[in-house]
């Protein structure tokens, strides 16, 4: 195993035509090469096998030509013109090496030389292109000596907890400028001064306290030493790379994962992780990460990770260390006692939207065989199970339409209940690459995200709904749509059925704008002007996320996104489509893989006779033809007493599900809990038997970003606990008497294509000599489909469904007059059991109540106060911080931390079609309270006595 | 339920104990009071049960029915009556929902 280099071509590549005509053939140094028009001769010369030395040129930023490093000889041209700047044309003849180029090429290396520290650490370990620049330049001595002014007075950055910035290695090339800028999009750096005082500065500031979002592309676009990781400073460079998949969000970023490994006493091995850098080759991600995957890995080495079973008779008993065969067998025995007494459908299983496919499969394999029952279920079912349901009813299938390449192709972004930019951050700086590029933005959401206006962006329109108004918001976007004479008529007549019965109910003057815009706090102008841009495209396309489904009519408002798409004919090409922002690595592959009540893996009913025929075919034995509980009738029938026992895979459903209260009273009505996990999390606290789990460093097997990208998970290190989960899951099945096992995860997957049509084409093999597919892929797409409903939806016909708005039965009134909305926030992620367990506490140590500054002067309340938050389930308290981005009647808070406890007041309330719960709408009163409660809070939220202030911001 | 306690012995609040189906069930037919056919849309409903209710859950609102629970709204009482006739979209029953 070694380390991967990836080799940098100076510039980024040009898509080919695929017309040969526009193609250029030119000679470098007498060797033709053919390449596409507009790419740059530096590119053309590596692509020939010749090195041209470069410092400001990277293959993922565009051409700058300062560092006049790679001049090049260019026949007919005048001069010795950058090569990164200077375009292929037909017929070039160029020469990089040349008396003239020589003599240009070492004065500037003696200029960057004698700037440039002796002692550089950075070339020392290898990580400067300085020192290979130089040899390859061939520079003897430096005219100007070496003691030029190089900063060495200057102190080092090193605010960021995760890299350093060190003035005396920069050479002020500007890429770390034009990463933030270009690629990342957040302008947080510029160059401050000029000449020998230039010197990189993100705004007048630190790192830390600047508006850097620690995505590291300036880290990974310097050439020098200047910006380095600290893990590199403190443990050398890596020496192998194993290429694997992102543990956090939806959008799957690819990384390399560059590892030391020493030998150590005995003869063992340990690996350490350096660094993960992104891949360049990564669908999803092409080369940029953001601060979680990017540097939040620390989790999996935290002291808080368990590594040996655990059991204990009752939760109230210490927890005692146990071997694998005794904590199995308790788990085996203790389900068999349960259905004994008390029935086959007693207990059930929750899989991981984190784990992989593989280790997924085997858990609703395991209940559905093992425990002979479909009591299965998925952390979707609190998320996206809108998604699944509505795109199913519309579409004929439940998952995104596009790839997220489809961006680049489209002109108008429609983003719903989403906030990319903290939520899916690198899909987000492809969106507003696209915005920069002219694509106007169209937001829909309680707050002003950053998408409604930050450096460079400018949404077209905010639309400002308030919570709950969702149908009614998109209803009304489709009445003006349709009675302006806006919808394609063509595709609708194509391509969809039940038209006529939509457009009568479109048409109701009830769904106008001017009729909702009180309800949901929309102007009716903003409205319709939104709707036309919408319809006029030419492409339009909808990204949306959890504040479309976590909502009574999550299901319905899906259903009316692909109404409003079908309407105007956004579908079936790129730069369109429904777009679902999937929230968790893996939350799109535990669908596909079955982990429902009711749907064996792709979306089968547990009905239908053919496809249960199957399973029992291969896994030997009947199965239940009829519907298992979903987790919230998990806990209804707990508290029922009906069911029992319940296993949890990398779920902290004492954390993350609403209503608390009815969770942890269905948790405690259990007679054997059983958690898998990394750390000992909320809901171990209700456990008898505690197994630990692997991370996704330690894992082999597949994840499904939101994108339909099946990714390989590759293992860095081995297990740490001894066994890899898919292998637990397997014996926990033996154990109760259902024979399953596999010798390597890669069975399993064959045993997924062998039993999934839309599977059929997929193995380890080909995802690792491809990097990734987009399912399906099967004999109709045996390459993988990046866009779907081509030509005709899977169900055949695109089916329009009348969608009623029915307010929600959760109101703001007299006693609880605001409404609260939940999210997410860039540097946590989902209930922060990883991301509280590294540096990026940093910026995110607590939970915060945010308020609109007429709510907060109203109630007597500050930024920086403790205040009490009461809906009519349960209270908690939290640090308030007043800003003007929310609306008034809104507040907002995010859910990474247990000590702020926001589900303990989110309610009951769910889609009606799903059980999504309605996390987004929470009737509630803020109160502000006691300078000794906020002592007490401070204390029990963790925080030091100088948790004081919580600045106002905008 | 009454008597929970946390780990360390904290209480959990007492709740009422709604029946599920009914507060489920209600959620459903707030979705389809509009419909004019209100006999369709109870064929709806009575689909939709059929096809994702665990079969508790059905018991339990057949159990009410039988009890003529007044708190059941009138539309969930005409699904239940369709569910008990095999009157459903069979084909809708098993077709792919993903949630």
């Amino acid at each position: 195993m070694t380390l991967i280099i990836e080799p940098d071509f100076g510039t980024p590549a040009v898509t080919p035509s695929g017309d040969a005509a526009s193609d250029a053939t030119v000679t470098i140094d007498g060797h033709q090469v053919t390449v596409p028009v507009g790419s740059s001769v530096l590119r053309a010369a590596k692509e020939a096998g010749i090195d041209i030395p470069k410092l400001c040129a990277t293959d993922s930023l565009k051409a700058f030509g300062s560092c006049r490093l790679c001049v090049v000889e260019i026949e007919g041209a005048k001069g010795t013109p950058a090569s990164c700047t200077s375009l292929c044309s037909d017929g070039m003849v160029v020469s990089t090496r040349s008396d003239a180029v020589d003599q240009v090429r070492k004065g500037v290396m003696e200029l960057y030389l004698s700037d440039h520290p002796t002692d550089c650490p950075g070339c020392a370990r290898g990580n400067c292109e300085i020192q290979s620049a130089a040899a390859t330049v061939g520079v003897a001595e430096v005219r100007y000596g070496l003691g030029g002014k190089s900063h060495v007075e200057e102190h080092a950055d090193e605010s960021n907890p995760y890299f350093t910035y060190d003035p005396s290695a920069c050479i002020v090339c500007s890429r770390c400028v034009r990463a933030c800028n270009d690629i990342q999009g957040t302008f947080a750096l510029t160059i401050d001064g000029r000449g020998f005082d230039s010197r990189i500065t993100p705004g007048g500031t630190d790192f830390l306290s600047s508006e850097c979002v620690s995505c590291g592309a300036c880290v990974q676009a310097c050439p020098t030493d200047a910006l380095t990781e600290k893990s590199i400073i403190s443990l050398g460079m890596p020496t192998r790379t194993v290429i694997t998949t992102c543990a956090y969000c939806g959008v799957g970023c690819n990384f390399k994962a560059e590892v030391k490994d020493e030998l150590g006493a005995g003869g063992t091995v340990t690996s350490t992780v350096v660094r993960m850098m992104p891949w360049k080759d990564g669908k999803a991600n092409e080369g940029h990460s953001c601060v979680k995957g990017r540097f939040a890995y620390g989790y999996a080495n935290h002291d808080d990770r368990q590594l040996e079973p655990m059991v204990r008779d009752t939760i109230d008993d210490e927890w005692r260390v146990v071997s694998w065969d005794e904590a199995i067998a308790k788990v085996a025995e203790g389900f068999t006692a349960i259905q004994a007494e008390h029935g086959v459908g007693a207990i059930g299983g929750i899989s991981s939207s984190r784990c992989t496919d593989e280790e997924v499969y085997v858990v609703q394999k395991m209940v559905r065989a093992a425990f002979r029952n479909n009591n299965v279920d998925t952390c979707a079912r609190v998320c996206h199970s809108p998604t699944g349901y509505g795109l199913s009813q519309t579409f004929g299938t439940s998952a995104g339409t596009q790839n997220f390449a489809s961006v680049e192709q489209c002109d108008v972004m429609l983003v719903i209940g989403a906030n990319p930019p903290d939520a899916h951050p690198v899909f987000a700086s492809r969106m507003k690459q696209q915005h920069r590029r002219g694509a106007r933005v169209i937001v829909a959401d309680p707050r002003a995200i950053d998408l409604v206006r930050s450096p460079h962006v400018e949404a077209s329109y905010h639309l400002p709904v308030r919570p709950g108004g969702n149908v009614a918001l998109i209803n009304a976007m489709a009445h003006v749509i349709v009675t302006e004479g806006l919808h394609d008529e063509a595709f609708l007549a194509q391509r969809c059925e039940d038209v006529t019965a939509y457009l009568d109910f479109i048409r109701d003057p009830q769904h106008a704008p001017e009729a909702v815009e009180e309800e949901i706090g929309v102007p009716a102008d903003d409205l319709r002007a939104a709707a036309r841009m919408y319809a006029a495209g030419p492409n339009s396309a909808i990204y949306y996320g959890l504040g479309v489904t976590e909502h009574s009519q999550g299901s319905t408002m899906v259903m009316g996104l692909a109404n409003l798409a079908m309407l105007c004919g956004m579908l079936g090409r790129e730069g369109v489509g429904i777009n679902p922002l999937r929230g968790q690595n893996n939350v799109q592959g535990s669908c596909d893989m079955g982990s429902f009540p009711h749907e064996f893996p792709g979306y089968r009913h547990v009905s239908i006779d053919a496809v249960r025929g199957i399973y029992e075919d291969l896994w030997g034995l009947p199965l239940d033809p009829r519907p298992g509980l979903r987790i919230p009738n998990m806990f209804d029938s707990a508290i029922a007493g009906s069911f029992r026992g319940l296993y949890v895979q990398g779920e902290d459903i004492a954390q993350s599900d609403p209503n608390l209260n009815h969770v942890r009273a269905a948790l405690t009505a259990m007679d054997l809990v059983v958690v898998q996990d990394l750390f000992l999390n909320e809901t171990a606290r209700f456990a008898h038997v505690f197994l630990p789990g692997t991370t996704f460093l330690e894992k082999d097997g597949t994840f499904i970003n939101a994108e339909r990208r099946i990714n390989r998970v590759r293992p860095v290190m081995p297990s740490r606990v001894g066994k890899d989960e898919w292998q637990v899951v397997c014996e926990i099945a033996r154990a109760m008497g259902y024979e399953m096992s596999y010798d390597h995860p890669s069975q399993i997957m064959d045993e997924i294509a062998s039993t999934t049509p839309t599977f059929a084409g997929v193995s380890f093999d080909r995802l690792d000599a491809e990097g990734s597919l987009q399912w399906p892929v099967n004999d109709a797409a045996p390459n993988g489909t990046p866009t779907m409903h081509i030509g005709e939806f899977v169900r055949g016909k695109g089916r329009l469904i009348p969608t009623q708005y029915v307010p929600t039965t959760e109101r703001a009134n007299r006693r609880f007059p605001l409404l609260l909305t939940t999210g997410r926030i860039l540097s946590q992620y989902n209930v922060g059991a990883q991301t509280r367990r590294t540096d990026n506490t940093a910026w995110h140590p607590q939970d915060l109540l945010e308020i609109h500054p007429s709510d907060a002067e109203l109630r007597g309340i500050t930024s920086g106060d403790v205040v009490e938050l009461t809906s009519r389930v349960g209270t908690t308290r939290m640090t308030a911080v007043v800003l003007d981005r929310m609306q008034p009647g809104v507040v907002y808070t995010t859910f990474h931390h247990p000590e702020s406890g926001a589900n303990v007041i989110t309610t009951e309330n769910s889609d009606w079609a799903t059980n999504c719960p309605e996390y987004k709408v929470t009737a509630v009163e803020v109160t502000v309270v006691t300078e000794a409660a906020r002592a007490e809070h401070a204390r029990d939220a963790g925080l030091g006595a100088d948790a004081e202030t919580v600045g106002a911001t905008s | 339920m009454t008597g929970a306690t946390m780990p360390g012995g904290k209480a959990i609040p007492a709740e009422p104990h709604p029946a599920v189906s009914l507060r489920l069930g209600g959620d459903i037919v707030r979705q389809f009071e509009h419909w004019p056919d209100q006999d369709a849309a109870a064929e709806e409903i009575a689909t939709h049960i059929k096809k994702f209710w665990e079969p508790r859950m059905r018991h339990e609102l057949m159990a009410h029915v039988r009890l003529g629970d007044t708190a059941m709204p009138r539309l969930l009482a005409m699904a239940a009556a369709h569910l008990v006739d095999g009157d459903y979209d069979h084909v809708e029953a098993q077709a792919p929902s993903g949630g």
